[in-house]
């Protein structure tokens, strides 16, 4: 079976003050329907630049989709026209930002903004589409939706306002719904909440959803594959099982094991010294060298490609040899 | 253990704009009546949500947000009492390390002259002196001598906290509020940054006040852990017994709800304690237990009569169903 | 290991030069102005002329005689002698405008910002108070009260500029003083005083230089139109006085006003140019293309 959504080597440059920099380097992922795959990784290592190549929103300039292929059902997304983009985009998928205060409009009340969404994909009234946005509101768990579709973005609390937002992306019932680190702005008991309603959102639409996030519990909660992405490559793919209890990768092991765990007490975290190399300033080796306790003299001059090892695909010289 | 901080019932209260031209102020209560101890040496987390006021009631124990009551004995001084020169003094005693660190280093001022600063303003030390406790300082906190001329946005997040960290520890100070000191920073980065204040605790005897609203950093750092909810303190205990037997129903459900690597999509995960809603407003705090409406265990008694923190066991709750 | 710094030291300063080196229009203002300025400074050198005296007939056309490349006035004046004269004068009073606004606007605007409450309230009022006066009006009150010399004039345009560069001030240290690094300065013991001057203004500084160079377009302006309502100071040569004179015979001879309105035009635009270019360079989000 063909995956759903599936990225072949995709690669996105970027022209910056620094000359071109590649911000995706042969970047494959697939998910299938009913499937969460988790995009985990530190920040600029490329996790959201990916999301918005599948939407189709890369700022371009100074971005463009280099090479690679991204099929929605066998169909090319960087080969399909604008207009064709705006017909697949919130209605085959749909996006659920960060920040859900600034992706809604201020001066529309929130059912209005659900509606419009509805009436922009499918031949239906804005009496049915505001009924069905009631409905919709009710159904990704707000109380009193008859009145609260009546509020403004501004009346309504983060929690609510993100739930606002995924009553939106899932109005069309998309196949492929990206959720771009939807909790981060959030609190807590509230995020979990909101991964909860993903889960069941999930259960009941059988979408497929690509989580990104740099929070491997989050990971651990949602997803059923795991892609780790360091400095626009992706440098570990697996279930999330393989990859939370068997992690191949130097990095994969270290974002699992600096984590301030709640069953942990006292001991030393272990760190990831140093920072993520800004993109301009890639090697031939691998981006991950400088900071890794098992770099040897074969990372400074090829790039590790994405390879079985034994257990599961895993870009690392190390592994490959055998000397982790 | 001698006592380094005493806080005694402290309160923040703010006014809000008038309603109409000639309508009242009201007030919004943001701490109300918390009190904590901390000994010399040790770190105390406060943990909450947005809105518990955890980040006021520090502020406020330093005096970077005026208190409407209350005390805050710190080595045996109400430093709520001392005016404006006397607490100018005291601050190199107590200092202070911020959420952001893009926005808490002066982007004008070269990272050698934001460390020397307190110096100056203090009059400790001779120029000398002082520059050469800015080199001690930047190897301390893991930097470079060779970057003490540069500016602030040549710093990673990382490193900028470290800026900041040696800021903060440039006039020896003895407590030392930690406001969410990590969670603008990558965890690959968290980690470096929690392992140094770890050490720089047991090297120089600091202690800590620590605000974080993630539960996983404060049992790493704290010994002992006060959870906050609609400005008032509902449970506080050492840090074992807070995390292995919570008994305070908000603190199981901050427990359960804290993404965790033991919960497995694949597993089938059930949530042990789920609530529903989002914290209710500061603005109108409701007369009962301020966590009875998200309560799963809420009874009657709850929405009519505000709990007090009472002892059971090692641990301090509020709750009228503990447990 | 330590974290690698993959820039250079560069100071804030410095990097805004390096902008401002690559934005070609400014550089453009830069190098009109320069020329401007140091033709009224040293224009007497190599060109000898008394602006005031009658040298020729009225209204002699601009390259007809080779003494006069410009031409002369109604009276008979030399123009191109004006112009250099008229300059000094008129960039002094643009100048000395835009300090008097800039002192009283940066210093009311940031005690507003910074104190807030009863202060912020009072200085505001006063502001609005100021604001809602018709300017050119109110210039033309004062300079007629008091005599009409060149400090009369630069003072009449401060009083009536300084709100809006108030109301700059104030926003932009009310904006910065939420900032935590100046929480950061109060933790470590630092008074108010200090904190407005080393902490707060520098960094208030970018939108305030440009607004101050915008100023000085907008105070030469202010004092054509003075001039140019016979408001100005007769004893003293300005573009602005030239025009005013020569104004009721543009039907006849569009010279005497036209090179003077020239050289204002001229002035004014390269420093709106400078005034861009320092926006822009003092801009982080635009560096980092």
């Amino acid at each position: 079976m063909s995956a759903l959504l599936e990225i072949q080597n995709l690669r996105v440059t970027f022209n910056t003050r620094h000359g071109p920099v590649t911000a995706l380097d042969s970047v494959s992922l697939q998910v299938n329907a009913g499937e969460t795959l988790g995009v985990v990784g530190e920040s600029g290592c490329g996790k959201s630049i990916t999301a918005l190549s599948v939407m189709g929103l890369i700022p371009s300039p100074p971005g463009r989709i280099a090479g690679g292929a991204i099929r929605l059902a066998g169909e090319d997304l960087t080969r399909v026209s604008e207009a064709r983009m705006r017909a697949l985009r919130g209605a085959e998928m749909a996006m659920i930002f960060q920040e859900p205060m600034t992706s809604l409009n201020p001066v529309f009340t929130v059912g209005d903004q659900i509606a419009e969404a509805i009436m922009l994909h499918q031949k239906v009234g804005h009496a049915q589409a505001f009924r069905d946005a009631v409905a919709l509101l009710d159904r990704v768990g707000i109380p009193s939706p008859e009145r609260r579709a009546r509020d403004y973005p501004h009346q309504l609390s983060g929690g609510m306002r993100q739930r606002v937002m995924i009553a939106m992306a899932v109005s069309c019932r998309p196949k492929v719904l990206i959720a771009d680190e939807p909790t981060t702005a959030l609190d807590v008991t509230v995020q979990a909440q909101i991964f909860d309603l993903l889960n069941e959102i999930q259960r009941d639409f059988g979408a497929a959803i690509i989580l990104i996030t740099h929070d491997m519990g989050a990971i651990s909660e949602m997803a059923d594959r795991v892609a780790v992405m360091y400095a626009g490559r992706v440098i570990e793919q697996a279930s999330a099982d393989d990859v939370l209890d068997h992690p191949q990768h130097p990095y994969t092991r270290g974002l699992i094991s600096c984590i301030p765990a709640l069953g942990k007490g006292d001991t030393e975290l272990r760190e990831i010294p140093g920072v993520v190399p800004p993109l301009h300033m890639l090697g031939a080796g691998c981006a991950f060298a400088e900071r890794c306790a098992h770099r040897f003299d074969r990372c400074d001059t090829e790039k590790p490609s994405l390879v079985d090892h034994g257990h599961h695909p895993a870009a690392c010289h190390a592994v490959e040899e055998g000397r982790i | 253990m001698t006592v380094l901080l005493d806080v005694q019932d402290l309160t923040v209260q703010f006014a809000l704009p008038r309603q109409g031209l000639f309508g009242p102020r009201p007030v919004l209560e943001a701490v109300r009546q918390v009190s904590f101890t901390l000994e010399q040496g040790r770190a105390l987390g406060i943990v909450g949500e947005s809105g518990s006021g955890k980040t006021t009631a520090a502020m406020a124990t330093i005096r970077l947000v005026e208190a409407a009551s209350g005390k805050v004995i710190f080595q045996g001084e109400d430093l709520l009492q001392l005016d404006a020169e006397a607490m100018r003094q005291r601050r190199r005693d107590v200092q202070l390390i911020f959420q952001d660190p893009y926005s808490s280093l002066n982007p004008r001022a070269r990272v050698a002259d934001i460390v020397r600063e307190p110096m100056d303003l203090m009059e400790i030390g001779t120029p000398e002196e002082r520059r050469a406790r800015v080199t001690e300082l930047f190897r301390l906190v893991g930097l470079r001598p060779d970057q003490l001329s540069l500016f602030p946005h040549q710093f990673s997040g990382g490193q900028r906290q470290r800026i900041s960290i040696a800021r903060a520890l440039t006039t020896n100070p003895k407590l030392l509020v930690c406001d969410e000191p990590v969670s603008a920073l990558d965890v690959a980065i968290q980690a470096q940054i929690l392992n140094l204040l770890a050490r720089l605790k047991t090297e120089l005897g600091l202690s800590y006040l620590f605000i974080s609203h993630d539960l996983g950093v404060v049992r790493h750092v704290c010994d002992d852990v006060a959870v906050m909810y609609l400005g008032k303190i509902v449970e506080m205990a050492p840090r074992e017994a807070l995390f292995d037997a919570p008994q305070h129903p908000y603190t199981q459900a901050l427990l359960s709800a804290a993404p965790s690597l033991a919960r497995r999509k694949s597993r089938g995960y059930v949530r042990p304690v789920k609530i529903s809603g989002d914290p209710p407003s500061p603005i109108n705090p409701p007369k009962g237990c301020a966590f009875a409406e998200r309560c799963p265990k809420a009874q009657e008694v709850c929405r009519r009569v505000q709990p007090v923190l009472e002892p059971r066991g090692p641990t301090q709750v509020a709750c009228h169903f503990p447990g | 290991m330590t974290e690698a710094v993959d820039f250079k030291p560069e100071s804030p300063a410095r990097e805004a030069w390096r902008m401002f080196r690559r934005n070609i229009p400014a550089l453009a203002g830069v190098v009109v102005l320069t020329i401007i300025v140091a033709a009224t400074l040293w224009g007497t050198f190599f060109y000898d002329g008394n602006p005031y005296r009658i040298v020729w007939a009225p209204h002699e056309a601009p390259g007809m005689t080779p003494d006069f490349p410009l031409g002369t006035d109604y009276l008979g004046r030399d123009i191109f002698a004006g112009l250099i004269a008229g300059g000094g004068p008129t960039l002094a009073v643009g100048a000395a405008a835009a300090a008097i606004t800039m002192v009283i606007g940066v210093s009311l605007g940031a005690l507003a910002g910074f104190y807030g409450g009863w202060i912020d309230n009072l200085l505001m009022r006063i502001t609005e108070f100021f604001q809602v006066l018709p300017t050119l009006l109110f210039a033309m009150v004062l300079v007629t009260l008091f005599s009409p010399t060149l400090t009369t004039i630069a003072l009449a345009i401060g009083i009536v500029s300084w709100p809006q560069t108030a109301r700059l001030t104030r926003a932009e240290v009310m904006k910065i003083k939420e900032l935590e690094y100046v929480t950061a300065a109060r933790a470590i013991g630092a008074r108010n005083r200090r904190i407005i001057w080393t902490v707060i203004l520098p960094n208030a500084a970018p939108p305030l230089i440009v607004s101050a160079t915008l100023t000085i377009g907008v105070a030469i302006l202010f004092e054509a139109g003075l001039s140019f309502l016979g408001l100005g100071d007769p004893n003293t040569m300005s573009w602005g006085l030239m025009i005013g004179t020569n104004r009721a015979y543009i039907l006849e001879a569009w010279w005497p006003v036209t090179f003077p309105g020239l050289a204002i035009f001229l002035t004014v635009f390269s420093v709106s140019l400078i005034g861009d270019g320092l926006n822009d360079a003092f801009n982080p989000k635009l560096r980092e293309r």
